[in-house]
């Protein structure tokens, strides 16, 4: 291909392409870099224009992993990831990456093929209604069958994608309409620059804040997405309160600071679910009382008043009722309030340092219990040697499940943005490959997956893609032998019948070597830190299968809709439950 | 328990519901109407119903929902709907106005529907009545038996109230 001129804002000339070429130029004009896909019969088009532009594809081994590569790519750079996959079965495998990205509010652009114009409707071979499929987990999905709308629409994708509320857009192409030759029809770029909050809003809140004598921060997703660390932390220290993460919030506040106290809810640490309890402020920014945090929504925080910041106006009052709402970028907002603090020269800090104390004191038994654990072998110790010998550096992908608590409880995540997991959809098989595009994004830096001997098995094939492109992705298998979690409830709620969740798997080493990657069996009795040594020294991605106590339960636990009255703690469980 | 003025279940302090009139501007076609409706699904809009139309040259639809709620609720579902990508507008309606289209036999339906405050006119042998709900209902139960042939209700629509994204 020639010399190509680009259609954009700044550069408005135009040649005559086709709709595969225009799609190519419009990834081009939004910065992409990398393409997660799998190609196939009605998206060939677009794959065979691909060579000629300098974009990156990575070729997956299932549709499903390439969204999800899209989605930690996304998750790790702030930047929109892009999948890319075929019409009917390859669209219909990207579905549960698309529900996760939205759910978590991440930026990510899906190109589907569809058949022909002339076929649609007439129940083709690989045909699905994708558009009307996506609609429920998406943004916005478009289904494009004027070629002139298709560059438009792409980059219009791309600004619903990263704007406001980040989340999933769809963009299914008939495979026609990639052929066709299509014009420009002028797009613009609409550049939407978040909007200030409003002044009184945010005075309110900060008196809020002032007056508060047990006040928390509540830090959520939003805090990450709008890039707020340090607004978070200088709002924190210059008003001497707590901080609280949701668990998309982790590694939005560095967990080595005086301030953190860590993040509550259903396996949340029960001294922060205490305070939560004691607490008469919540500053929540950036998250949407989730029902994993909140339990029985009529008991929660039932001292407090709320001060809840968010960019999507819909989240205020969805759940709790705010004191004061306020609609926006976290980042700003926490700006403003800040700013009222400085135009004061209010000091509160100091007398919070008696609600600090407290907090403190409610802590150390818990902390007793976790130093006691370190010393045998199991998860803590695993979480204490990985960020040991990886360094502070690490990126931690985690999976579902009893691991993905036990990572986000005890590996002390102090690096911003280096906690990534699937929150709100929960899905398994998540881990590997989302390390795969944080890999992708940061090649130079040390990842690390966490994940259980089920959901690893998900998206295990995608360990050819790995070794393909040479990925330094390091893997800690926590291997139990059971869908844990599930089993973990069955042995409290349903009188230990462990109904299928007993799960078999590979030899992992085995299998690590059957790709040509470093693998190793773990076991009581080995060494944790010699085994996570010797991963770290290998190269390229390797595999360490740590076989864990089968009954291993991760406490705390609040019964799903119960509140903390209700929370199982490791102490009482033994004689209530029969706990391992 | 210490006194608090705040924070609950977000519909627990708010007891009393009400029907929400909520007038939204779309465009798109049917391929935007699909979005639209799979939201009322997906966040279990307490719809009570939904009427649609196409506005006065016929480039948008404008529909008209009335949502069984408080009305922060219904603030906050509008301000959701609102941010959809194909939906122009959304904002609350003051009024609304149900239409009817009926096969009547005989003339006395002329005086029932005068009597009662329902405009009522005639085209091509169908009658064409609009009201307010609660008036149109009653009329309709009055000439219901020997009047009435047969009947379609349209559902409540938003008086055009000629502010609305600029008048019509």
């Amino acid at each position: 291909m020639g010399e190509t001129v680009h259609n954009t804002a700044l550069n408005t000339e135009y040649k005559p392409r086709t709709g595969s070429e225009a799609m190519c130029e419009a990834l081009l004009d939004e910065g992409v870099e990398f393409l997660f896909g799998y190609p196939g019969g009605a998206i060939m088009p677009f794959y065979d224009a691909l060579p000629d532009y300098p974009l990156k594809h990575v070729l997956v081994r299932h549709e499903q992993a390439a969204a999800h590569a899209a989605d930690g790519y996304a998750r790790a750079t702030g930047r929109v990831g892009v999948c890319i996959a075929t019409s009917g079965p390859g669209a219909t495998n990207i579905v549960t990456g698309l529900a996760t990205a939205q759910m978590d509010s991440v930026p990510l652009v899906a190109i589907t093929g569809q058949v022909g114009r002339p076929a649609l409707g007439k129940d083709s071979f690989q045909e699905t209604n994708v558009m009307g499929m996506t609609l429920p987990f998406t943004k916005h999905s478009f289904l494009v069958e004027d070629p002139d709308e298709l560059y438009p629409t792409l980059r219009r994708a791309f600004e619903i994608a990263r704007s406001g509320r980040p989340g999933p857009v769809l963009v299914d192409v008939p495979k026609d309409v990639q052929f066709a030759a299509c014009n420009d029809n002028g797009y613009r770029r609409l550049r939407e620059f978040p909007q200030p909050p409003a002044g009184p809003s945010l005075q309110a809140a900060a008196a809020l804040l002032r007056k508060a004598k047990r006040p928390l921060i509540l830090a959520g997703h939003g805090i990450t997405l709008s890039g707020a660390e340090m607004e978070l932390r200088l709002l924190a220290e210059r008003t001497g309160t707590p901080v609280v993460t949701t668990l998309l919030g982790i590694s939005s506040f560095p967990e080595d600071h005086p301030l953190y106290i860590g993040w509550p809810g259903m396996h949340g640490a029960a001294s922060v679910n205490r305070a939560i309890d004691k607490s008469d402020l919540l500053f929540a920014v950036g998250m949407r009382f989730d029902d994993r945090i909140t339990g029985a929504v009529d008991k929660f925080a039932q001292n407090a008043k709320v001060v809840h910041i968010d960019v999507d106006p819909s989240e205020l009052g969805k759940v709790i009722r705010p004191t004061v709402g306020i609609t926006a970028d976290a980042k700003l907002a926490l700006r403003g309030v800040l700013g009222h603090f400085e135009e004061t020269g209010d000091d509160c800090a100091e007398q919070r340092s008696q609600w600090r104390e407290e907090i403190s004191e409610s802590q150390k038994p818990e902390k007793r219990r976790e130093d006691a654990a370190r010393k045998e072998y199991g998860p803590i110790r695993i979480m204490d040697a990985i960020k040991a010998i990886a360094g502070d550096e690490v990126r931690l992908v985690t999976d579902v499940g009893q691991h993905q608590m036990w990572a986000a409880q005890f590996f002390e995540f102090t690096k911003q943005n280096s906690h990534i997991t699937s929150g709100g959809l929960g899905t398994m098989g998540f881990a590997l490959p989302a390390a795969m595009g944080v890999a992708f994004a940061y090649p130079d830096e040390p990842v690390w997956v966490v994940a259980g001997d089920g959901g690893f098995q998900m998206n295990i094939q995608e360990l050819a893609t790995i070794r393909d492109f040479g990925l330094n992705i390091k893997v800690a298998i926590l291997n139990n032998g059971f869908l844990g979690m599930v089993r973990q409830w069955q042995q409290f709620f349903h009188n230990r019948r462990y109904s299928s969740t007993p799960i078999t798997g590979p030899d992992y080493e085995q299998f690590a070597a059957s790709y040509g990657l470093a693998g190793k069996t773990v076991r009581e009795g080995d060494s944790i830190e010699a085994a996570i040594q010797w991963a770290e020294e290998q190269e390229g991605c390797t595999i360490l299968d740590f076989h864990i106590d089968p009954e291993a339960n991760v406490f705390p636990m609040i019964p799903s809709g119960m509140s903390i009255k209700e929370m199982i703690e490791e102490s009482e469980s033994s004689a209530a439950y029969g706990g391992a | 328990m210490a006194a608090h003025n705040t924070p609950r279940h977000a519909t627990e302090l708010n007891p009393d519901t009400a029907l929400n009139p909520v007038e939204i501007r779309i465009t798109g076609g049917m391929l935007a109407l699909n979005p639209f409706l799979m939201t009322l699904q997906n966040k279990r809009m307490p719809v009570a119903s939904f009427t649609v139309g196409r506005d006065g040259n016929g480039a948008a639809m404008r529909a008209t929902i009335l949502l069984d709620c408080p009305p922060e609720s219904a603030r906050r579902y509008t301000t959701l709907l609102s941010a959809l990508e194909d939906v122009e507008d959304a904002e609350a309606a003051e009024e609304t106005v149900e239409v009817a289209l009926l096969k009547v036999g005989g003339d006395a339906w002329r005086e029932s529907a005068a009597r009662l405050g329902v405009g009522v006119h005639e085209e091509g042998g169908t009658v064409v009545a609009s009201g307010e709900t609660e008036k149109l209902e009653a009329w309709l139960a009055a000439i219901e038996g020997e009047l009435l042939e047969d009947v379609v209700r349209l559902g409540p629509v938003a008086r055009p109230s000629g502010t609305a994204w600029g008048g019509v």
